[in-house]
């Protein structure tokens, strides 16, 4: 998904956020009416309000975000105790909330602008005193202009910078990205050894860089620690000093328009503080608050009058905030001489405006709404709370199991009871229930299903960042992002196939140069694709690189020890690929950055199998791998085949039931202790079930005897059972308590009627 | 291996963004509503940035950056603040508390990721 993309979906999310918000603020506004000093209450309005702000702002509702501000503003001044609530400002924010609602409607914001204007004017009578916040807004800067320049950095950190998360080495790359950089390290502030603490940070840097990019670029690097740090930056280029006039006139208005209302608001507040008396604290606050945007403001026009002054108020001001000592006549005296050196700044600057410059502007002058479509799609989709919906799909689950016991039932009555005809109505009673019960579970599974894009979308960008660090040229092809998998799945798909991808790009994909002498193009492929069949997803990740080695694989599992050396001489070449998935084999000859990490494709494996599903591997030599993914759509239901066995009941997954056959018993041999068979041209070690248990055998000896076919994970075992049952459809669910650790069982299930049977895990119970 | 980020807001729709924009930069994102949600996440799984917001219910970003600062695993892993033009003076506090740095709102997606890269390199 793009940064477009992203932006849109999520005005379409906050759409859907923001009507939940105004209906939850409608009805604490009226609670709040009638108990105006609830502290939980405020904070609950204001940090509603306050959301429709921040996230319609990023979702790009310009108007809106601005209007609420406003309304943002009564709700925080109420919740730091300046003003008490009436009944009129409640109706006043509930017309506010009304209009905030037509702004997300409107294609055309604008058309509502009197009304804003009207109620932002009824607020601010309410307000305790001027807003300073609007001017913030304007201190957004234009980019500057620069031609190369040589900057002089010196940059010491504050001796705590790691906590706060900040590495000061990256901001010194960070400046490498910039252009060519010179760093010396200055270790003098580094005591001896036994007097160093190893969580501080003693070095200063010395960094000469040769950058195309303006000042404000670099300043940019240090944005998070320039206030706890020391920082000098010299730049010597001769456009400097015209900067100011050649930056275009588009961010000197804007800067000026911020210091007109910044200093407009200060000769407000001034006169206030210098009433005999001491200021209220809101006052001094909001002076301050205003100072420091000034100061900001300045910063992004090199304008040093205007920062000097302004940073000599701040610290007037600052003392007096806190005591009310420090308001002394002296103290009214100097704040007043400063705004009027302000003012007289302010004359000067204006008269730079109005310099003759060439007006042609830059920019479109309304920027028009773009995704308008997207607010008609709000409707079409609701927010559901996961749990609701895990529940709903037990719900339905224990229904499909439910239903199960109409034909059991039906069959009582038919024939136990001699009642045909009424066995028949319940059967059919049955059958449209079942019907029913199918299309809810199908609406269900629907609704958890989710396309496996979202997985697949960050693919891109990783392969293109490998790619780049590892010096190949990979094709990414992506196949089938809309094929869907459930929710569950989606979001455990992930890791593996980021460490199989990776694997691809690592270790498959050969060096352009080593490709081209091969004959293979230089840009290797990977190709990364979904689809369904019969029932399962399949997820492959296939590459045309160098293939994997059996015999190297061999080898290699020998010297870590994964397995003997007389067994791996016995190994076919697929059952030598399989390798690769044993505990404790890590391909790669050296750990690299890009993947081997450890993380190797047992746990590959593990994920995929715990998502019931499957991993195989193709490979051939020079021409590529490939890893398949088996999958099934969905966790919830699985089947299996009912057998029983010296009395007892179990049910066999049918992902791991190859077939079903009955062999005559002098078939069974019996050899060393152990029992085969040969069926078609394939030998099976057969084992009892119940003995494998660990229950007594039945005992019966029978001329036939029934044998489950199983496909374990690298090897296939015949299950000899007193009886196949049926085909049955099983919830299961996981044991709990003291039998958690109990292997030999995926868990238990209820049948239709009411019956627990337990079902087998066979790769644990018939390993070996 | 991708680098985990934990995004804190109880904004669904600003998660959402910050997800998706991250997700969509090879970034594995983890979400958590609110401050004591994302304390309760935090042993799950290694992070490598914190995203957070400052107003939220049950415990606010602040408090949150505090913890983390003294939580073992997390004493010099980046936090970066989601703030609001209005509250210049929250970005001294959250300094105070121990985050890395801040984004304001409101941002946009690329925004975003500047940020990211310049305290969570790739």
């Amino acid at each position: 998904m793009d940064l477009v993309a992203i932006q849109k979906q999520m005005r379409v999310s906050f759409l859907v956020e923001a009507a939940d918000l105004l209906v939850e603020l409608d009805s604490s506004l009226l609670e709040l009416e009638s108990q105006p000093d609830n502290a939980d209450l405020l904070n609950r309005v204001f940090r509603a309000i306050h959301t429709i702000k921040g996230s319609g702002a990023t979702a790009g509702f310009k108007e809106m975000a601005a209007f609420t501000h406003h309304v943002e503003e009564l709700f925080d001044e109420a919740r730091v105790g300046h003003l008490h609530l009436t009944s009129e400002m409640i109706d006043l924010a509930l017309a506010a909330c009304d209009l905030i609602g037509t702004l997300l409607k409107t294609d055309a914001p604008a058309s509502h602008a009197e009304q804003c204007n009207d109620i932002i004017a009824r607020l601010a009578k309410h307000l305790p005193h001027g807003t300073a916040a609007a001017a913030e807004a304007s201190t957004a800067k234009a980019e500057e202009v620069a031609g190369a320049q040589i900057y002089q950095i010196h940059f010491k950190p504050n001796e705590s910078v790691f906590f706060s998360g900040t590495d000061p080495l990256s901001l010194l790359e960070e400046l490498g990205d910039l252009g060519s950089c010179e760093v010396k390290a200055d270790f003098s502030e580094l005591p001896p050894l036994d007097g160093l603490n190893p969580e501080q940070c003693y070095i200063a840097w010395d960094i000469q860089l040769i950058s195309d990019h303006p000042i404000s670029k670099v300043k940019e690097v240090f944005m998070f620690v320039e206030d706890e740090s020391e920082i000098r930056i010299d730049h010597k280029s001769l456009k400097e000093n015209e900067a100011c006039e050649e930056k275009g006139d588009e961010s000197f208005r804007i800067f000026m328009d911020g210091v007109d209302q910044c200093i407009g608001a200060l000769n407000v507040f001034v006169p206030q503080i210098q009433a005999p008396g001491v200021a209220a604290e809101g006052v001094l606050k909001n002076c301050l608050r205003t100072m420091r945007i000034l100061v900001t403001a300045s910063l992004t026009q090199d304008c040093t009058e205007l920062k000097v002054i302004a940073e000599s108020q701040i610290l007037l001001l600052e003392p007096a905030v806190t005591s009310a000592e420090a308001m002394t006549e002296g103290f009214k005296q100097e704040l007043a001489d400063n705004q009027k050196k302000l003012v007289a700044l302010q004359q000067e600057l204006r008269k730079r405006t109005a310099s003759p410059v060439p007006s042609a502007s830059n920019e479109p002058a309304v920027e028009p709404r773009k995704s308008e479509g997207a607010d008609t799609a709000t409707t079409n989709s609701i927010r559901v709370d996961q749990d609701k919906l895990d529940r709903l799909m037990r719900v339905v689950g224990e229904l499909l199991i439910a239903r199960n016991a109409f034909p059991i039932i039906a069959h009582k009555v038919s024939v136990e009871h001699q009642l045909t005809g009424l066995g028949n109505e319940l059967k059919q009673a049955g059958n449209s229930i079942s019907h029913i019960a199918d299309e809810l579970q199908a609406t269900v599974m629907a609704i958890r299903m989710m396309p496996v894009r979202s997985v697949f979308q960050r693919f891109p960008r990783m392969v293109r960042d490998m790619s780049r660090a590892l010096g190949k040229d990979v094709d990414l092809k992506i196949e089938g992002e809309d094929t869907e998998l459930d929710k569950t799945v989606i979001e455990r798909i992930g890791d593996p196939l980021v460490h199989l991808v990776r694997n691809s790009v690592d270790h498959g994909l050969e060096l352009p140069d080593e490709r081209e002498s091969q004959g293979k193009p230089r840009m290797g492929t990977v190709n990364l694709r979904a689809f369904n069949q019969g029932g399962l997803v399949i997820i492959e990740v296939r590459d045309d690189g160098k293939g994997m080695d059996p015999a190297k694989l061999k080898r290699h599992a020998v010297k870590k020890g994964v397995i003997t050396e007389e067994y791996a001489a016995t190994l076919s070449e697929q059952q030598a690929l399989e390798l690769i998935f044993m505990p404790g084999f890590s391909t790669a000859d050296k750990v690299t950055d890009i993947s081997g990490r450890g993380v190797g494709m047992d746990v590959v494996r593990n994920n995929i199998r715990q998502l019931k599903g499957t991993v195989t591997l193709q490979s051939v030599m020079g021409h590529g791998s490939k890893v398949t993914i088996e999958l099934p759509t969905s966790l919830m239901v699985s089947r299996g085949i009912l057998v029983n066995d010296a009395n007892e009941e179990y049910i066999l997954p049918m992902e791991n039931v190859l077939e079903l056959v009955k062999l005559p018993k002098q078939r069974i041999h019996r050899h060393a202790g152990s029992c085969f068979a040969q069926i078609r041209n394939d030998v099976y070690p057969v084992m009892r079930l119940s003995e494998r248990l660990g229950a007594s055998s039945s005992g019966e000896d029978e001329e036939v005897v029934s044998v489950v076919l199983l496909q374990l994970e690298r090897s296939r075992v015949g299950v000899a059972v007193d009886r196949f049952l049926s085909e049955v459809e099983v919830i299961v669910k996981p044991l709990t308590g003291d039998f958690e650790r109990v292997r030999e069982f995926q868990g238990a299930t209820i049948m239709g009627d009411g019956r627990v049977v337990l079902v087998i895990n066979p790769n644990t119970l018939f390993k070996n | 291996m991708a680098k985990t980020i934990m995004a804190v807001d109880d904004s669904a729709s600003m998660r959402q963004m910050v997800n998706f924009t991250l997700t969509s930069a090879g970034y594995v994102v983890v979400e958590a509503c609110d401050g004591a949600d994302a304390i309760a996440k935090v042993d799950s799984q290694p992070i490598d940035l914190f995203i957070t917001d400052l107003n939220m219910p049950n415990k606010d970003g602040l408090q949150l950056t505090r913890e983390l600062r003294a939580h073992a695993s997390h004493r010099f892993t980046p936090i970066v603040l989601l703030t609001t033009e209005s509250q210049p003076e929250k970005k001294m506090e959250g300094k105070a508390a121990g985050a890395t740095g801040w984004i304001v709102k409101p941002f946009q997606p690329e925004q975003l990721l500047m940020v990211v890269k310049k305290v969570c390199p790739c």
